[in-house]
């Protein structure tokens, strides 16, 4: 431990129900210095940080600030301690100004009452530090004068191209991103976390972004930098502490490791089941889409011009780290999400842009990956969500009427065909009540049940347990042999890899690299999902970092 | 010595609290409001039994209950259907007089033989609040326009139009008189016996047609699972649109029904005073009947009780009848406070301080 | 003429404190993200509670504030229900009214023979005398000054003070106050509380100056109104005196639109389709009908805006808040 530590977390351990989210992990960060925090999704990164913020305690482990013991218990305390986080939603209220939602909390008084007013109030000092009267000032009255030129000062100082009497929704977002550090910077903060900084930024705003962040360690602020981006590592970060399934896998300086080595970390070599494929022949295209592009919800674009096209019985893997543009994939495939441009075609009709019962009917299934919110109501039993996509089917009633005995029996069937277990009767047992890994084996049985032509699988094993993961498995490969066109989309490469046929890396919203299980390279995946090779052509795993602010995005 | 209390949400609803909710709810609020007797000299227990007791034992009772039932039952319908699918109908009183002075002007202007006048009457009636409340439906579905306060204001802007037409355009009989002419024995809703109007079979019919539709059709289906989860329901095809403006309109339809029954079945004519509130006693209603347009049905009976209970005990004992309305508002208090206790079990914990040992007894329930 | 739009602009006047001191109260509460539908119980309770003390004790001031108090007793049940118990928002005041209304008409019937003289008038020297507006305007009641008064309070409380500020944030994004170190709970307790005790002044005023006497159901639906008025008013202060004088001018016509004659005279052109046209419009219930509709208007225009960050409408109004634990 140098004596230029500022922030030591030794052994935090931090556990939920069934998940450790926190393995021992042990984190130092330098005075001055931009220390990332990489790893995928369900590495623990942000869990790590929530709880150097304040908003988490841990269950075990300590931490040190400035050479201080710190007992967190709100984010409060960890702004008074000096430790300061940008969250990767904005908090920010849109109604309000700049300088406004930078005092808040504060209570900084008007001016005539400061403290620190001297010669720009009328009042005599005895009075103004009287702590009644600055209680009373503060709670009744706002002085925004002196903070909006602190703020200015500080805006200017940095580089932050920002009016502060302006209101919120008036401003980009780099600019509002802008604003939270200057929430942060206002209260003195000597760390600073930033959380995937730059997922709602274009290119030119994260450059500008890093620019700021240099100026900001120029003057003696820390940062920790999380990101699963190795391009940024290599634009911004100093040192780099890497996450895998809760544990520290290991901290190195950026400018003596390459990217593979980054990646390889991140991404590990475990191999958890073996799974038997056999060949299949391939049929028809199911799915044929062109030049599909598409936004997120905040109106940006996350889908880039994609091609994809699916046959029977093929699986194809989409790997990728979350937040590249598979959600929105995802959605648009399954007709949830209309495209801003391009074609669907599936099974040689064209739904581009109809609603999502079209696609139903025409045969497309969809497991989401937030399955509590897109994939069963949770309220309800087990009978009403296996019957979620099918009730209107001829075979359950005539004309308007719906014979609920039938829609009992098939769920039923359901259930005891794709073993969901903790049902004790399907009409009063609500999905709701069942286990992650229960829950998601009776969606993917609905799903599946139906025959569909095309099944497009989002993080299906995510959150299940280990017995459950692999019945998934097994039945997506069944499925693929009865001629059903499955998109897999999957953080978990070794899953990937067991069921694809074919595998597309998808980064930042397009296909960067197109592969098969028996050609790829393990290494240059977890390199394209992370943006690692980015424009060089070479499957080099051994190339080094150097150059990297001056590639070009393509 | 420190006492904390614990809340911890709960993950089982344990049987007795589900089911005797509305029970205990209901003597709840007559053990409070049997307070407020008591402030006024009154015996409660007295009361009470002029209230239910005679109320349920004479016949004068049973056939006035079973009149007023007929509005209760069909607003709380009206209620309790968008509430299936997530929404909240606070306007049905609106309604109520949409399709009751719709129902009128077709009762007091079309000459047709009785058999075909009150059909055509409610039908009328049915338009006009389904319209009614297809605006409010409209402005959600289209474009998440909160439906609670604009079926709320359109309740208002109702009352007003019900004021105008009666001293204007709809005023009749003799004298000058904020009302309407009275009813010919066409436009009359036939009395099946001893006060009891036909409406009742209309009011009984509609809960069936609700029970039959939530309980065996697709529709019902389609409306249970978009007020479940309306993002999973379009998910899979569902639409959210047609599904909040059908609850709405067919809604509409029934607290109109409700409005032009009790007009042209119990008052015989339309008086411009008419404002029962039995659009907003439909609340209470449709909560306690959540689940089940049979549950609806008890809970309207029921309501009617008291309000004809009420009626003769402001008679007897000379206490006004807004008891009533006292006894509904904390129907509804602990209804909500109910559903927090069926949600959350609360615990009280009592830390022995120095010794050391913490004792963990709980309360509270469960 | 003149002595028309002096009686006119009295009422008006009149009519608009009840609504502006209940407004008000409303523009906080849903402010801070707490709807209210229980203003017109609230109003009921401070109108009879503010009666009763006022003849029993013979003192105004007391009666007022006795108004005031009995306002929040009710705005407590609201807090508790809607923020520590998080219950349904719309429920719990629908609710309130019913047992407002309820209460006041049970306990209230005793009291409906006693009359007073009401809250004294005061007249403004030198401005009374402006002829038409003066005696209207410059002639009124305390609680008349007052309401006046607290539209400016109110408008500098929101913007101006920090409490103010933080009672905003808590209505338009809780979760970030709350990170902010703000207290959630007790800023929306405040905050319902608070527009009790404005609902409970309304009350008051209007059985204590406005009629100087009880009838069960006195306020008529003015409670609604203020709510329609804060909604109208896009929950901005300085638009409630413009929204609740617009509203009490409809509300001051509507009685005398009977002795108004706006209609053309016979010959002129298109009178004949005009004039029809006119008289519908200017009934009274018709009249009675247009701050609701307004209202809808204003409702439905500032939530289809809202898509172009017209935001208006507090963010979080209507959602219970709770701090995701781990």
């Amino acid at each position: 431990m140098s004596e230029n530590t500022t922030l030591r977390m030794e052994g935090i351990l931090k556990e939920f129900p069934g998940v450790v989210a926190n393995d021992h992990v042990d984190l130092s960060v330098e005075r001055g210095e931009i220390h990332g925090l990489l790893g995928e999704n369900g590495a623990g990164k942000s869990t790590l940080m929530k709880i150097l913020y304040g908003l988490y305690s841990q269950d075990d482990g300590e931490i040190y600030f400035q050479g201080e013991r710190l007992d967190l218990e709100s984010p409060q305390d960890a702004i008074d301690a000096g430790i300061g986080m940008v969250h990767q939603h904005f908090m920010l209220i849109p109604r309000l100004t700049v300088a406004e939602n930078v005092v808040l909390g504060e209570r900084e008084p008007a001016t005539v009452f400061r403290e620190d007013a001297g010669e720009e109030s009328w009042l005599p000092a005895s009075i103004r530090n009287n702590g009644l009267v600055q209680s009373l000032a503060g709670t009744f009255s706002l002085g925004l004068d002196v903070p909006e030129q602190r703020i200015q000062e500080l805006a200017d100082r940095y580089g932050f191209d920002i009016d502060v009497s302006a209101k919120i929704w008036e401003l980009d977002v780099g600019q509002q991103q802008r604003v939270e550090i200057l929430k942060a910077l206002y209260r003195d903060v000597d760390l600073l976390i930033l959380d995937e900084p730059t997922a709602v930024l274009t290119p030119t705003e994260a450059e500008r972004l890093f620019e700021s962040l240099e100026r900001l360690t120029d003057e003696g602020l820390s940062i920790i930098f999380i990101t699963h981006k190795l391009k940024e590592v290599d634009a911004v970060v100093d040192r780099v502490t890497v996450l895998r399934e809760g544990k520290n896998v290991g901290t190195a300086e950026v400018s003596s490791v390459t990217r593979a080595d980054l990646a390889e970390m991140m991404v590990g070599r475990e191999v958890l089941f073996e799974i038997d494929r056999e060949a299949v022949d391939l049929g028809e295209p199911v799915l044929r889409a062109r030049g599909v592009s598409a936004e997120d919800d905040r109106g940006i674009e996350a889908l880039s011009g994609v091609d994809l096209t699916v046959r029977q019985g093929e699986v194809v893997g989409i790997a990728g780290v979350s937040g590249n543009g598979q959600k929105e994939l995802a959605e648009v495939m399954a007709g949830i999400r209309d495209p801003t441009a391009g074609e669907l075609v599936v099974g040689g009709t064209d739904i581009t842009g109809a609603k999502p019962k079209r696609f139903v009917e025409n045969g497309v299934s969809f497991v989401p990956e937030d399955r509590l919110r897109y994939g069963c109501a949770e309220d309800l039993s087990v009978m009403h969500n296996a019957t979620m996509k099918d009730f209107g089917g001829a075979a359950f009633g005539d004309r308007g009427f719906l014979d609920y005995g039938k829609l009992e029996s098939y769920a039923e069937t359901l259930v005891d065909e794709f073993d969901v277990r903790g049902v004790r009767d399907v009409t009063e047992t609500a999905a709701g009540d069942l286990s992650g890994g229960n829950l998601q084996k009776l969606i993917l049985a609905r799903e599946i049940y139906r025959n569909p032509d095309l099944l497009i699988a989002n993080q299906p094993t995510r959150g299940v347990d280990v017995g459950a993961i692999e019945f998934i498995r097994e039945t997506l490969l069944e499925q693929r042999k009865e001629g059903t066109g499955i998109i897999l989309l999957s953080e978990d490469l070794d899953e990937i890899f067991d069921l694809s046929d074919r595998i597309l890396v998808v980064y930042e919203g397009e296909f960067v690299h197109e592969t098969t299980p028996a050609e790829a390279d393990r290494e240059r995946i977890g390199l394209e999902m992370t943006g690692g090779s980015g424009g060089e052509s070479a499957s080099d795993p051994t190339a080094t970092h150097a150059e990297v602010t001056q590639e070009s995005e393509s | 010595m420190n006492v904390a209390i614990d809340v911890n949400a709960r993950e089982d609803v344990p049987a007795w609290l589900a089911y005797g909710t509305p029970v205990f709810t209901v003597l709840a609020a007559l053990a409070v409001s049997a307070v407020a007797l008591q402030l006024l000299d009154v015996n409660p227990l007295a009361a009470y039994a002029t209230m239910f007791v005679e109320t349920l034992t004479t016949e004068f009772g049973l056939t006035e209950t079973l009149v007023k039932a007929v509005p209760l039952i069909l607003t709380g319908l009206a209620v309790y259907l968008p509430l299936k699918a997530g929404l909240f109908n606070i306007g049905a009183e609106g309604q109520l007089i949409a399709g009751a002075l719709a129902g009128t002007w077709v009762g007091l202007n079309v000459s047709l033989p009785g058999l075909a006048l009150v059909p055509l009457m409610f039908a009328a009636a049915a338009v006009a609040g389904a319209v009614w409340a297809g605006i409010p439906a409209w402005l959600r579905a289209k474009w998440d326009v909160n439906e609670i306060i604009t079926s709320l204001l359109l309740t208002f802007v109702a009352l007003e139009i019900q004021s105008y037409l009666l001293r204007g355009p709809m005023q009749g009989g003799t004298g000058n008189f904020p009302q309407s002419a009275r009813f010919s024995d066409a436009a009359t809703i036939p009395e099946l016996y001893s006060g009891v109007h036909a409406g009742l079979l209309v009011a009984l019919a509609m809960v069936v047609v609700t029970y039959v539709m939530m309980t065996r059709t697709r529709l019902g289906f389609e409306i249970t699972f978009v007020g479940s989860n309306h993002e999973a329901a379009q998910q899979a095809g569902m639409s959210r649109y047609k599904v909040y403006l059908l609850v709405f309109v067919v809604g509409g339809a029934f607290a109109a029904m409700g409005g032009i029954s009790e007009i042209a079945g119990a008052q015989g004519r339309y008086r411009a005073a008419f404002e029962p509130g039995y659009g907003f006693t439909a609340i209470p209603i449709a909560l306690l009947g959540r689940n089940s347009a049979v549950k609806v049905l008890l809970a309207g009976l029921f309501f009617a009780v008291l309000f004809v209970g009420g009626s003769s005990m402001e008679v007897a004992f000379g206490v006004p009848a807004a008891l009533v309305e006292i006894i509904q508002a904390l129907v509804i208090l602990f209804l909500i406070t109910a559903e927090f206790f069926k949600n959350y079990r609360v615990s009280l914990d009592f830390d022995r301080g120095p010794s050391g040992a913490a004792v963990e007894p709980q309360g509270g329930d469960d | 003429m003149v002595s028309f739009l002096a009686g006119l602009l009295d009422a008006t006047v009149q009519a608009a404190t009840v609504l502006l001191l209940a407004g008000l109260g409303e523009l906080i509460s849903e402010r801070a993200g707490v709807l209210n539908l229980g203003v017109e119980g609230m109003m009921l309770v401070g109108a009879l509670g503010g009666f009763i003390v006022t003849v029993v004790t013979g003192s105004y001031w007391l009666g007022f504030a006795a108004g005031i108090v009995l306002g929040m007793v009710l705005a407590l049940v609201h807090a508790f229900l809607c923020i520590t118990l998080k219950s349904n928002q719309v429920i719990s005041g629908v609710m309130l009214t019913l047992l407002g209304t309820g209460i006041t008409t049970f306990f209230g019937s005793a009291w409906v023979e006693e009359s007073i003289d009401g809250f004294p008038q005061i007249a403004i020297p030198v401005l009374v005398d402006i002829p038409v507006v003066g005696e209207a305007f410059f002639r009124s009641t305390a609680t008349d000054y007052l309401a006046l008064f607290m539209v400016v309070v109110v408008w500098y409380f929101l913007n101006h003070s920090n409490l103010g500020l933080e009672m905003i944030s808590v209505g338009e994004d809780p979760e970030m106050a709350d990170t902010m170190g703000v207290s959630v709970f007790r800023l929306r307790y405040l905050a319902v509380l608070i527009g009790g005790g404005f609902a409970g002044a309304a009350g008051a005023h209007l059985s204590l100056a406005f009629s100087q006497l009880w009838v069960p159901g006195m306020t008529a639906g003015r409670g609604w109104i203020a709510v329609a008025l804060v909604i109208f008013a896009q929950w901005r202060p300085r638009r409630m005196l413009v929204g609740a004088y617009l509203f009490g001018l409809l509300d001051a016509l509507q009685l005398r639109s009977q002795s108004l004659s706006l209609t053309l005279g016979p010959d002129a052109p298109l009178a004949s389709l005009i004039n029809p046209v006119v008289e519908f419009l200017m009934t009274p219930q018709i009249m009675g009908t247009y701050p609701y509709l307004a209202t809808i208007v204003v409702l439905a225009y500032a939530v289809i805006r809202t898509k172009s960050d017209r935001l208006a409408v507090p963010s979080a109004l209507l959602q219970s808040y709770s701090r995701e634990t781990d």
